[in-house]
């Protein structure tokens, strides 16, 4: 064991610590933000060296806490799926904790703000970090509290119904994932997954097998808010305040993604063909049902809460078409719709912060954005990238969903998702107009200043960034793709021999 | 008393489900609070039925499976800690709105 394999708990342990020192700075809150940013930033910074080395060597890091060996410890397993999740997890939190800090909301003022934004951090990452399928429950409990809190205490004055809401449906989720915990324990006597992935491998006709992994879909369908389970999103997302919404509407429901790919791709790789027709058939509906209600809402963020509902169903038809492109494109897919969903949800919260009552609805901020032409081009070009035209990484991830669909010679859903997504362009394009655009319904007054704009700006850019220069990503999450195709060298490099 | 257990945990399961669905709005976190029960049950079943002995000592006969125990104590603190949290959450809904009715707590269709 060398010291690399050591410093996969890094990304975990960083923003835990960070969390509990921040407690310590309560009364001195520019401080504590401070001091929140440079924790972030310092693990950020630690991610993205594991990612590097990960890819420079191919071999996955695994680290055995406690020194119990693999399948009988909890082993934390750094390969280049969970790394790539918890870098893009990381530097989208570095910039919603950028963006609290030059918020005007007085919930960025409540002293255990930046704690519970770096427990959210610690979850997300423990629960891609994970080799262990308890771990990830706990680990994603950490998350649903720290995102619930966050929002309870929004300056939305229906932030507890919001919050209350996603609480009840987490609860249920986190029972059905221990359901499936137990029954897999009762039938292979395991929870590590490489472990778990070699037994079914080796015996698939266990009774309990099937409601396992229906359970575990579930689970991962409320985490990402697909189309049965997505009616606590747009409720959510919107009442949360912005730097958090950011947050939980790009990276959190993140979560399921990755829980839909180690499915898949890890632990039933016999019974995947059935969970890939599935996803298929959420995702497409999700996109239709999502684009179809993001024209029809009356508020930004709700149009931006419906539009990752759309978004999420993108990423999971790659998932459902399943070959190796295709799980390629849904990577890009994922990492992009990140850096846009939290670079709108922080403008559209800007647009917010100017108008006159502080609300994001349509009838409040329509004509808002004449005053601020800067931010206008900020959210035209996200506009751009949410409906995948170029010069925007936007455009290569549809470019990549696309050529894979051609690939698989699934043309099928690949005309109804690029039907639906024309619908993208309608919502986008025209909250811009309303915006940046329309004269005001009545002459509001608009604030003088609003929250900063440094953090959508900053994300902005990297969207063009990555538009332009789109060649590292792609060829990180083909590398990705490859390493997922081989489930055993996963299962070899957890158990050894 | 395998089958005694089994029934129980399935009634369980079903008391939570059918409270769940309630429109009362304690009565259906009433129901949630007892799937929770249900579910940890469900998990310590799991590992119940392998030997009588505790773990770790020097017992003769066929030691018990910790592992479950282990779970189940842990799922058992964080149901807890997401009840009583829920609880707080339901009690400042019921005090704004002075209902306990599902459909009177109206505030986000707005």
């Amino acid at each position: 064991m060398n010291i690399s394999d050591q410093l996969v708990i890094m990304p975990i342990v960083i923003p835990l610590t960070g969390a509990m020192m921040a407690l310590i700075l309560r009364r001195r809150l520019r401080i504590q933000a401070g001091f929140a940013l440079v924790i972030m930033v310092f693990s950020l910074a630690i991610s993205a060296l594991l990612l590097f080395d990960v890819w420079q060597t191919g071999q996955p890091l695994v680290f055995v806490s406690g020194g119990w060996p693999a399948p009988f410890g909890i082993t934390l397993v750094g390969d280049l799926l969970s790394l790539l999740f918890v870098m893009m997890t990381q530097l989208v939190i570095v910039t919603g904790i950028i963006y609290a800090m030059g918020s005007k909301d007085t919930v960025v003022r409540y002293p255990t703000f930046y704690p519970l934004f770096l427990t959210l951090v610690t979850g997300l990452s423990g629960a891609f970090l994970t080799g262990d399928l308890f771990n990830m429950y706990v680990f994603a409990e950490l998350l649903v509290i720290s995102g619930t809190v966050l929002t309870a205490i929004s300056d939305d004055r229906y932030g507890t119904e919001a919050a209350y809401k996603y609480f009840y449906i987490s609860l249920m989720a986190s029972f059905f994932m221990l359901f499936a915990v137990g029954s897999l324990y009762a039938s292979y006597g395991t929870l590590n997954m490489a472990d778990l992935a070699a037994r079914i491998a080796a015996d698939s006709d266990k009774a309990l097998l099937w409601p396992a992994i229906a359970f575990l879909m579930a689970t991962f369908m409320v985490k990402s808010a697909v189309f049965p389970f997505h009616f606590w999103q747009p409720d959510f997302h919107a009442a949360a305040p912005t730097a958090v919404s950011a947050m939980l509407s790009s990276v959190v429901v993140k979560l399921g993604v990755y829980g839909f790919l180690r499915m898949t791709t890890l632990l039933f790789v016999d019974q995947a063909p059935t969970i890939r027709g599935i996803l298929l058939i959420l995702g497409i509906i999700g996109i239709i049902f999502g684009g179809l209600s993001a024209i029809g809402t009356h508020n930004v963020k709700r149009m931006l809460a419906y539009s990752t509902l759309a978004q999420i169903g993108f990423i999971l038809v790659g998932v459902g078409w399943g070959t190796p492109l295709a799980i390629m494109a849904a990577l890009v897919f994922a990492f992009n719709h990140s850096l846009i969903k939290a670079a709108m949800l922080m403008l559209a919260g800007y647009v917010a912060s100017r108008a006159a009552v502080k609300s994001a609805a349509f009838n409040i901020v329509t004509g808002v954005g004449r005053a601020t032409p800067g931010a206008g081009v900020l959210f035209f070009v996200g506009a751009l990238a949410l409906a995948g035209l170029p010069p925007t990484n936007g455009f290569i991830s549809k470019l990549l969903l696309f050529d894979s669909g051609i690939d698989a010679a699934r043309f099928v859903s690949l005309l109804i998702i690029g039907v639906a997504s024309i619908l993208t362009m309608i919502y986008a394009i025209g909250a811009f107009q309303r915006i940046w655009w329309q004269k005001p319904d009545e002459e509001g007054t608009i604030k003088p200043i609003g929250d900063r704009l440094i953090a959508p700006a900053l994300l902005i850019g990297l969207i063009l960034v990555l538009g332009i220069w789109a060649n590292p990503l792609v060829q990180l999450a083909k590398d990705t793709s490859a390493w997922l195709g081989d489930p055993t060298a996963y299962i070899q490099a957890v158990l050894g021999g | 008393m395998e089958l005694l257990t089994a029934s129980a945990i399935g009634l369980l399961f079903a008391i939570g489900i059918f409270q769940m669905l309630r429109r009362n709005i304690i009565r259906s976190v009433i129901g949630l609070i007892i799937l929770a029960n249900a579910v940890n049950l469900f998990l310590l079943a799991t590992g119940a039925t392998t030997g009588m002995e505790p773990a770790y000592s020097d017992l003769p006969g066929t030691h018990s499976d910790a592992l479950p125990q282990a779970l189940v104590l842990t799922a058992i603190v964080i149901s807890m800690g997401g009840t009583a949290f829920i609880l707080s959450m339901l009690y400042i809904i019921s005090s704004r709105y002075k209902t306990s009715d599902m459909d009177e707590v109206d505030g986000l269709k707005h």
